[in-house]
């Protein structure tokens, strides 16, 4: 499917506004949906899905979380929460892996590091802009940062708190450029909010207009043949653009093959530096590796700079990077390259690949995460010759419907919910995958229910590209080998559901609005 | 210390240090009603954090939550938390189920209060506890399950059994060895005859905890944290406390034994068994790292950065258990009072060695480095220079750099500690000392 079709209807022009809409809103995407491949597809249709929601209910994650972890990766970066102590708390769990990654990427591995404004019971009456200015002027000299990034939380949305109006008057007073960021949790069911509400400050205040920088062209005859030099580098010049899940190995793959189509790549904006980021506009191609990521950054970026972008699909698994590949190529006017480098990796990937084949054909597998990595995951493992029992996407929306068609079964289990393992657990336990590939917070309770796991992804795990395929299928080959600690724990450990909650029907729990409810609801 | 922003505070909020708290109470589920990426969010801040305790029995992704949203904040919450708590005891699990509230909801004035008590004639007890994440710290959150678990669950009794105690103040997650640190302190005071009420410790059970009001003794093992608790059991359940500090090596585990043995009635020469027994037995083992710390000369300049708990308990192992140099302790929390505060202060005095140590309360963890170059005379490049070195820290993960930055070791004891994986392991009592020293040496031989 084209990036026609996958944003077809969809406008970016929102820089005038303090906050971009949610995705509620602007997308429309699902959280609780049961059913199957060919259900979902209808119900998408139909457009019903959108309104469900849950009797019992666990998280589903905080739109705040999300964005900060876009923000808080790049150089030289002080992250202020304007909120009380617990928002975005989960920093300190994530802190360490940080500064690894940024060595990892070969960045300075430098602390991550933030500021709570630590509004308390009287800052709820009187407001906490006072807190807010100490805490930005602190970070200046303190931290000299190159950007402050300000996430505003619940608290201050709720009660009114005006950021936006503070950065104003303190921008002229620091020298870091002010990036508020709108990503109160309580604002979008949807944490995917939380990346537009990032990117909307990122584009606002980071990105500038392109312009042709002064560079040293050796050779250039004039100022004529210099700038059409410079043209014809940026033409080849495209934006790849990383997410909070891609790793080092990943990113370096997929450079590879860029390269190898004759392409310079900038990968960012995650860890990277402001000047990068400023630069942005100047690439001829930004190139996505998630729709769910990024559709709001590279939209914008089209309607601002008129770059074009590529959204299609997510480079996992051998039919998935070479469809992102081609749509690269195509887009470039560099197919006939693309078809020889893909000619030549598939040949030699397939060949790797047959050793693994023997032990993972014919078992079953059970994928779930976010909805783009978890389908290209899924079909790159049916390629495999696996058996793919179901998909539990944290969220559905347009950008993942061509996917359906993926899966070889059209019955297969789809349980759409973000995070919330309650009613996945009671397919996969009557299911009983012989592997599952699970998303961060999920592997650990269906280990105990004594089924395998392995990572969705992860800050050393190379999934994606060819060399990841390899990794991948090498993985769950090497998971496959020994399953004792799934078999010794689902023995032993319980999970806190009650009997009655396994004998359930887990639909009955989808609470589905009818019409005229859904119309208050579209309306709030 | 005034009421600011805080850098990188190591903590999370009253709502977090709720979660951890009902998550390690034994089969314990909490209702978060709060908008739907608190419990989630929040849990992480200690599942991660705290030398990777994961979820418990319930927490994490698992948390049931009402996940409120914007249409709630208009409309109010109360209806969805019926539904939720209704829901829940369907589908979960458990002997306790505990509403939890967010800032969200607390700002909107739902009455989730009101909306528990609907539930008390169900099979198994639905307590409720205000924990908005603007109340404070983690800590607070503790303060409040356990508050409320005093005030609507224990049961008040008129008989006291001397030999029962309460132990309060250790916070699940906040304080990261609170598992061993429990079990230590049981093996150590059930020696001495007594019993003891952990809450989170092994083998406890919810129908345990009901007869809680039946201790003789709250034992307070915080300057700060407890304190709120411990006055509900007094005043409620007719409890007494003893604020204690946390008894770590010969010389913490024997003060700890001397002041609480007169008020809990120990016979005087079992007392005095215990403490030879197990001091001969620390030594024991002790002696063994003397030839390595002769040799290599691993004494130490000590700084200390912590939570109030760990502070004193730390400096004072290493001063007076391994005579190191006990030179600078940085608390990133302080007492409301500054009377307190200055009480705190006084226990420095106890120690032993032949410097003062200095003691400073700092909120912003990236003051730690400031503070180390202030208390030392800078480098002038002077031909023989006294360094402040070899140095060793004492702190959380977060001070990683910082040891690079002044060349000093480092043993992350204090949340968030994400670079050790903690299951059994204590620090109180003859043998956590043990275990500390184990833990420091293996620190320092670690090049070897």
């Amino acid at each position: 499917m084209s990036e026609k079709d996958l944003t077809e209807g969809l406008v970016y022009n929102y820089t005038s506004a303090m906050e971009p809409p949610t995705r509620d809103v602007r997308i429309e995407p699902t959280n609780a949906y049961l059913g199957t491949c060919r259900s979902l597809k209808r119900a998408m249709g139909q457009g019903c899905a959108k309104f469900n929601s849950r009797y019992f209910s666990q998280g589903i994650g905080c739109q705040l979380i999300l964005a900060l972890g876009i923000v808080r990766t790049f150089q030289n970066v002080v992250t202020i929460i304007h909120g009380p102590l617990g928002c975005a708390s989960n920093n300190i769990g994530l802190a360490g892996f940080n500064k690894t990654a940024r060595a990892l990427k070969g960045k300075p591995a430098n602390d991550v590091i933030w500021i709570h404004t630590n509004l308390d019971e009287a800052d709820v009456i009187n407001g906490g802009d006072e807190k807010l200015k100490n805490a930005i002027l602190y970070a200046e000299k303190e931290y000299r940062p190159d950007v402050i990034v300000i996430g505003n939380s619940c608290v201050p949305g709720i009660i009114g708190d005006d950021i936006d109006s503070l950065v104003d008057d303190l921008t002229p007073l620091v020298s870091a450029k002010l990036v508020p960021v709108h990503c109160e949790g309580f604002r979008s069911r949807f944490v995917a909010s939380g990346y537009d509400a990032a990117y909307h400050g990122l584009l606002k205040k980071l990105v500038d207009p392109p312009e042709v920088i002064e560079s040293v062209i050796v050779g250039a005859q004039d100022e004529a043949e210099r700038l059409e030099r410079i043209r014809r580098q940026n033409s080849r010049t495209v934006n790849l653009l990383n997410v909070g899940s891609t790793s080092f190995g990943d990113e370096v793959e997929l450079s590879r093959i860029l390269t190898a189509i004759g392409l310079k790549v900038n990968v960012l904006p995650l860890y990277g530096h402001v000047d990068e980021i400023a630069r942005m506009g100047e690439a001829a191609l930004n190139v996505s590796i998630c729709a769910t990521h990024d559709d709001y950054l590279i939209g914008h970026l089209r309607e601002r700079f008129g770059t074009p972008f590529v959204i299609d699909t997510l480079p996992i698994g051998i039919k998935n990077t070479n469809q992102w590949l081609r749509a690269i190529g195509a887009a470039l006017n560099l197919s006939e390259e693309t078809e020889k480098v893909i000619a030549l990796e598939t040949s030699q990937l397939l060949e790797a690949l047959e050793p693994f084949k023997k032990t993972l054909a014919g078992k079953s597998i059970w994928v779930g995460g976010g909805e783009t990595r978890i389908f290209t995951t899924a079909e790159f493992f049916q390629s495999l010759g696996m058996k793919v029992l179901g998909l539990k996407p944290h969220n559905f929306d347009r950008f993942a419907i061509p996917m359906l068609d993926d899966v070889d079964d059209p019955e297969t289990a789809v349980a759409v919910a973000a995070g919330q393992p309650a009613e996945e657990i009671v397919y996969l336990k009557r299911l009983k995958p012989d592997l599952y590939v699970g998303h961060g917070g999920a592997n650990g309770w269906v280990v105990r229910l004594g089924i395998p796991t392995i990572p969705l992804y992860g800050q050393s795990q190379n999934h994606m590209g060819y060399s990841g395929a390899f990794e991948l299928a090498r993985k769950a080959a090497r998971a496959l080998l020994n399953t004792n600690l799934a078999k010794k724990v689902g023995a032993n450990v319980v999970l806190p559901f009650k009997q009655a909650w396994y004998d359930s029907d887990p639909l009955a729990n989808i609470k589905e609005i009818q019409p005229e409810e859904s119309l208050r609801s579209a309306v709030q | 210390m005034e009421n600011n922003f805080i850098e990188r505070a190591k903590s999370s909020c009253a709502l977090g240090g709720a979660i951890a708290t009902i998550s390690s109470l034994p089969r314990s589920v909490p209702i978060v009603h709060a908008s739907g990426g608190c419990a989630q969010t929040l849990s992480a801040t200690y599942n991660l954090g705290s030398g990777y305790k994961g979820p418990g029995y319930c927490s994490g992704t698992m948390t049931p939550t009402t996940s409120i949203a914007e249409n709630n904040i208009v409309f109010g919450g109360e209806e969805r938390l019926e539904e939720q708590i209704e829901a829940t005891l369907k589908v979960m699990d458990g002997d306790l189920f505990f509403v939890v509230t967010g800032c969200q909801v607390e700002i909107i004035g739902d009455n989730a209060a009101n909306v528990t008590n609907r539930f008390k004639d169900s099979e198994v007890p639905v307590l409720y506890a205000s924990t908005p994440g603007f109340l404070g710290d983690g800590f607070k959150g503790y303060e409040a399950v356990l508050s409320s678990l005093a005030t609507n669950f224990i049961t008040p009794s008129t008989k006291k059994d001397k030999k029962k105690v309460n132990l309060l103040g250790f916070t699940p997650g906040q304080d990261v060895f609170y598992k061993g640190n429990l079990a230590n302190l049981a093996f150590l005071l059930n020696k001495l005859g007594l019993e003891v009420n952990t809450f989170f410790g092994d083998g406890e059970t919810v129908e345990k905890i009901k007869g809680y009001g039946q201790a003789g003794h709250n034992l307070v093992f915080s300057a700060i944290h407890g304190r709120e608790t411990a006055k509900v059991f007094e005043d409620r359940l007719d409890i007494p406390s003893i604020l204690v500090d946390l008894p770590i090596g010969d010389t913490g585990t024997e003060a700890f034994l001397r002041q609480i043995a007169e008020p809990l009635k120990i016979p005087k020469n079992r007392l005095e068994e215990v403490i030879a027994e197990e001091r001969a037995f620390y030594y024991s083992y002790f002696q063994r790292f003397l030839e390595i710390h002769g040799d290599l000369d691993y004494q130490r300049y000590a700084v200390v950065s912590t939570d109030i708990n760990y502070a004193f308990p730390l400096i004072r192992f290493v001063s007076e258990d391994l005579g190191w140099i006990p030179h600078l302790v940085v608390i990133n929390e302080e007492p409301a009072e500054a009377e307190e505060s200055a009480k705190y202060a006084a226990k420095f005095e106890t120690l032993t060695a032949n410097v003062k140590t200095k003691l400073i309360f700092e909120a912003n963890t990236g003051q730690l480095l400031r503070h180390i170059r202030e208390s030392w005379p800078y480098n002038r490049n002077e031909k023989y220079y006294n360094q402040l070195s070899p140095l060793f820290i004492f702190g959380s993960s977060l001070e990683g750099s910082v040891a690079q930055k002044t060349g000093a070791m480092l043993l992350p004891i204090s949340y968030p500690v994400t670079n050790r994986a903690v299951l059994t392991r204590g620090y109180t009592g003859y043998r956590g000392g043990l275990t500390l020293a184990e833990d420091i040496y293996s620190v320092l031989v670690s090049n070897r």
